[in-house]
């Protein structure tokens, strides 16, 4: 096989597992981190998107627009998150239930403003080639993008105060607040965070994907299948689980179909926890 | 959970046979009243509440899947999609040949049936619980839609029939029977009505049936305590793969009926919306509730068309509210609420005549019938050694019990101790199977433990209790002590009057009804004890069974252990010293994951390094915590 052959697909793999790790990243600091379901998160994405998409039809530049996206979505999830999550922290299947219900009502408003038709943004850059095969400058971006939000992730769990303060309330929620942490303040923010990171794949994805209202949904199920197979980890375990996903799911495209590119993700999600119960990255957490 | 045990409570308490009668009774009159409805009213009429008799039925196999088993399925509107396409293939086939599409039904029942075994084997054989299960029904789902959406052009057929991709499969056979002998006979609208009707009632007896039987209340047990039930001994996987496979049936079944209703089925079945209004309807009218199954699809349809405008276009946003309101308001659903408010009020009845009850007398209260039955048989060598064999478990790097070779007696109490962190609890957990062994052996007489789930050990007589007592809290004292029983002898009947027996041993009698929560600390602690005794172990587990006592209450738990020990091979972990002392008991040290010493209490209390590993033991710990 000729090297620009093989350069063209390892950047179609590349690309795949950038989007899986982007999609997933901001859902597994909610579910992750304070054990919440969120139904909705595709639905942030599809906000994310929408919002880029309103912000380039009134004049902004598309990355400014982006950004803003991304804040908007963040405010968003925190103003869902006074109203709604937390009164259903510790209910598990009732956050799931009301988030859920909190998707179809902003998949329904959302269309409600902007119709059911497909939108576009122009792609913000052009294309490059190598050998015989020109590719989207744009995916490189968008591996950018992926590699930003789980560095910025990692970042502000590891080296801020409310990393720290976050950490310490999901391992023992009690003990935080007794040493001072405001645990519901934490929550806010945390879910927050995750809502603006949906948002900004959400913004980052929009260019290439059908803007629709009901874009979401082909992102919720593949996003909780790569932060359930990644594990408690909330940065090693969704990345882990992106690439291993990713690479089965764009072989298995470029093989067959993308609906069977869909089905093995599946499929090779539910057997990886038939013999790995706790996720890629659980093995080391204690009984 | 508190309608569960409600009705876990009433099951106990009434006659089932004459509950089966007036559920029955119940269902005939239901149906006699619909009957002369759909009779009165235009067919076109009838025509459109079959639709909710298969929503109905759908539903139903959402309460018996979720609300009695708690397993919360998303699911079960992609199975009932895989029915309705099966029964369309099947029919488009067949049906010009056979003059029935009867066997299509059945066919459709069976697809449910299979997709539903399969899916529930990955998802309980590996141990996936709570919203796994619900993520995992719901990208299947998803998948499914992804995939039959794919499916347009003439590739993708079944013989005559072909899949018709996002338009759907169209010019499905109406539901037609044929008697052997007899011509075929195609149902009029009225009467396909009637039959689904008849058919969701049935359903909903039989599901009221399967609550009452043992099998539904280890379901309501698995709910509130999963780790408990498997520990006595009750195979909780095999429980749950049985449960969603019936549910899968019921939901193919209601499939089958909708594509013989519409005479076609599409992809959007597979979609999100279809999943999110089975859930709505069983979460609105109760989905511990067979009644709330109707009473959902109809509130819910009310609601929609009520409020949704007359293009339904903002159904949804109607739905999601609706969703939302019942989770943050109502979270019981309408119908267990009715029930709660009259349940209260029979409670206060029920109080006036309750002193005359508490006076009937025990039906047996012979001690030493109980501790017989440890025994059992007589003979006098039916207790079992325990051993384990170079043993050792890793969690990451750390060895929390390291090459431990221990063999104990098949009659009598042993002790095990040592400071914290020194692998006490993690052996016991070895031992009972909770854990796998990163290498080793555990052996039972002659028999290799090392693969054996927790409920064959169970079986096989390794009971235990845990440190923080695993008790069914929400369940009364009786009914903790009847789950034990039954785990054992699979009678009703005997269960009952061992645990009547158990509980006068246990000094519970008069508190035999109250929530096990509710007991004081001891007391849950003895319940405990009284419900692994009840599995008539040969080898008992106690991990530190004097946790939280008072001083009288520790030397009845001596007393208690010791007679145990006559009995059995008891195996007690224990930091409480002069409770150690009490028991005169050979003795293990563990000290960080490895054997350190064996013998009696006099001779270990001489050991200056005993001495050493506690007191420099304890301050490390203190440190490292």
């Amino acid at each position: 096989m000729a090297f620009d052959r093989l350069f063209n697909l390892g950047f179609d793999l590349v690309t795949s597992i950038s989007v899986l790790a982007l999609v997933s990243v901001g859902l597994a600091i909610t579910f992750g981190m304070r054990g919440i379901i969120n139904l909705a998160h595709g639905e942030f994405i599809m906000l994310g998107a929408f919002a880029t998409l309103t912000g380039v039809r009134n004049g902004l530049n598309t990355w400014v627009a982006m950004l803003a996206a991304a804040v908007a979505v963040g405010v968003f999830g925190i103003i869902v998150e006074r109203l709604l999550i937390r009164w259903l922290y510790a209910r598990l299947a009732d956050t799931m239930l009301a988030t859920w219900g909190l998707s179809l009502v902003m998949v329904q408003v959302i269309e409600n403003i902007y119709g059911s038709v497909t939108e576009g943004i122009a792609v913000p850059v052009g294309d490059f080639s190598v050998g015989n095969y020109s590719m989207s400058t744009y995916n490189v971006v968008l591996m950018g993008a992926a590699v930003a939000c789980v560095l910025v992730t990692y970042a502000v769990m590891r080296h801020t105060r409310y990393g720290l303060h976050a950490r310490a309330s999901v391992q023992s929620p009690s003990m935080a607040e007794s040493l001072g942490v405001n645990t519901s303040r934490i929550n806010m923010w945390t879910f927050g965070f995750g809502a603006s990171l949906a948002g900004a794949a959400g913004a980052v994805l929009a260019p290439l994907v059908g803007v629709i209202p009901t874009m979401g949904q082909t992102f919720v199920a593949r996003s909780f299948m790569t932060v359930i197979v990644g594990g408690p980890a909330f940065v090693a375990g969704p990345v882990s689980a992106s690439g291993l996903l990713g690479f089965i799911e764009n072989v298995s495209t470029n093989l067959f179909t993308p609906v069977i590119g869909q089905a093995m993700l599946l499929i090779a999600a539910i057997v990886i926890l038939r013999f790995l119960p706790q996720g890629l990255t659980g093995q080391r957490s204690l009984r | 959970m508190n309608a569960g045990t409600a009705r876990f409570r009433s099951q106990q308490a009434g006659s089932a046979r004459g509950s089966v009668r007036n559920d029955t009774a119940a269902a005939a009159a239901a149906f006699a009243v619909v009957a002369v409805l759909a009779n009165l009213v235009e067919e076109f009429t009838a025509f459109e509440w079959t639709l909710w008799a298969t929503q109905a039925i759908l539903a139903l196999s959402l309460t018996l899947v979720w609300g009695q088993g708690g397993i919360f399925s998303l699911g079960q509107a992609a199975i009932y999609g895989v029915g309705g396409y099966t029964y369309g293939f099947w029919a488009i086939n067949l049906a010009d040949n056979t003059g029935e599409t009867m066997s299509a039904v059945l066919a459709a029942v069976a697809a449910g049936t299979i997709v539903a075994a399969l899916l529930g084997y990955f998802m309980f054989y590996g141990n996936v619980t709570d919203v796994y299960v619900a993520i995992i029904t719901l990208a299947t789902s998803l998948v499914l839609f992804a995939f039959v959406n794919s499916t347009s052009g003439t590739a993708y057929r079944i013989g005559d029939a072909p899949f018709g991709g996002y338009n759907g499969m169209t010019r499905i056979p109406r539901l037609t029977v044929r008697l052997p002998g007899a011509e075929s006979y195609m149902l009029t609208r009225t009467q396909f009505f009637l039959v689904c009707a008849a058919a969701g009632l049935v359903i909903a007896v039989v599901i009221r049936v399967i609550a009452r039987r043992p099998f539904g209340r280890v379901s309501v047990a698995l709910q509130h305590n999963e780790l408990r039930t498997e520990l006595l001994g009750y195979d909780v996987r095999r429980h749950k793969l049985a449960l969603f496979t019936v549910g899968g049936a019921i939901a193919g079944f209601a499939g089958a009926l909708f594509a013989a209703w519409g005479r076609f089925i599409s992809p959007p079945v597979f979609s999100l919306a279809p999943a999110a209004l089975v859930v709505i309807w069983v979460l609105v009218g109760g989905r511990t509730s067979v009644a709330g199954a109707f009473v959902g699809v109809l509130v819910v349809k009310g609601f929609s068309s009520w409020f949704g405008g007359a293009s339904g276009d903002n159904e949804p946003i109607v739905l999601g509210l609706l969703l939302i309101v019942i989770v943050l308001a109502l979270p019981g659903g309408i119908v267990p609420s009715l029930g709660r408010t009259r349940s209260r009020i029979s409670r206060f009845l029920a109080s006036r005549s309750r002193a005359s009850a508490a006076d009937a007398p025990v039906p047996s209260q012979n001690l030493d019938r109980v501790l017989e039955v440890l025994s059992d048989t007589g003979s006098e060598d039916r207790g079992h050694r325990i051993a384990v064999r170079g043993v050792t478990k890793q969690f990451g790097g750390l060895a929390a019990v390291n090459d431990v070779t221990l063999a104990f007696p098949s009659r009598g109490v042993s002790c095990l101790i040592g400071p914290n962190g020194a692998g006490k609890s993690t052996l016991l957990a070895l031992l009972s199977g909770q854990l796998r062994t990163t290498s080793g052996a555990v052996t039972l007489d002659d028999h290799d433990l090392t693969k054996w789930h927790p409920y064959r050990r169970a079986r096989g007589g390794v009971g235990i209790k845990l440190q923080v007592a695993s008790i069914y809290k929400a369940l009364t004292a009786r009914e903790n002590l009847w789950l034990a029983c039954y785990a054992k002898s699979r009678s009703i009947e005997s269960a009952r009057t061992r645990s009547s027996e158990l509980l006068e041993w246990l000094g519970l009698s008069d508190d035999a009804e109250r929530p096990a929560g509710t007991l004081s600390h001891g007391q849950q602690q003895w319940l405990e004890v009284g419900m692994v005794v009840a599995g008539e172990p040969s080898v008992v587990l106690l991990d530190e069974p004097t946790a939280g006592m008072t001083r009288d209450e520790t030397e009845r738990t001596a007393a208690l252990v010791a007679q145990l020990g006559e009995r059995a091979s008891v195996i007690v972990v224990e930091h409480d010293m002069e409770f150690v002392r009490r028991l005169d008991a050979p003795i293990a040290v563990l000290h960080m994951g490895s054997l350190f010493a064996q013998g009696s209490f006099e001779q270990l209390s001489r050991d200056e390094r005993i001495i050493d590993i506690y007191l420099g033991g304890r301050h490390a710990d203190a440190a490292s915590e």
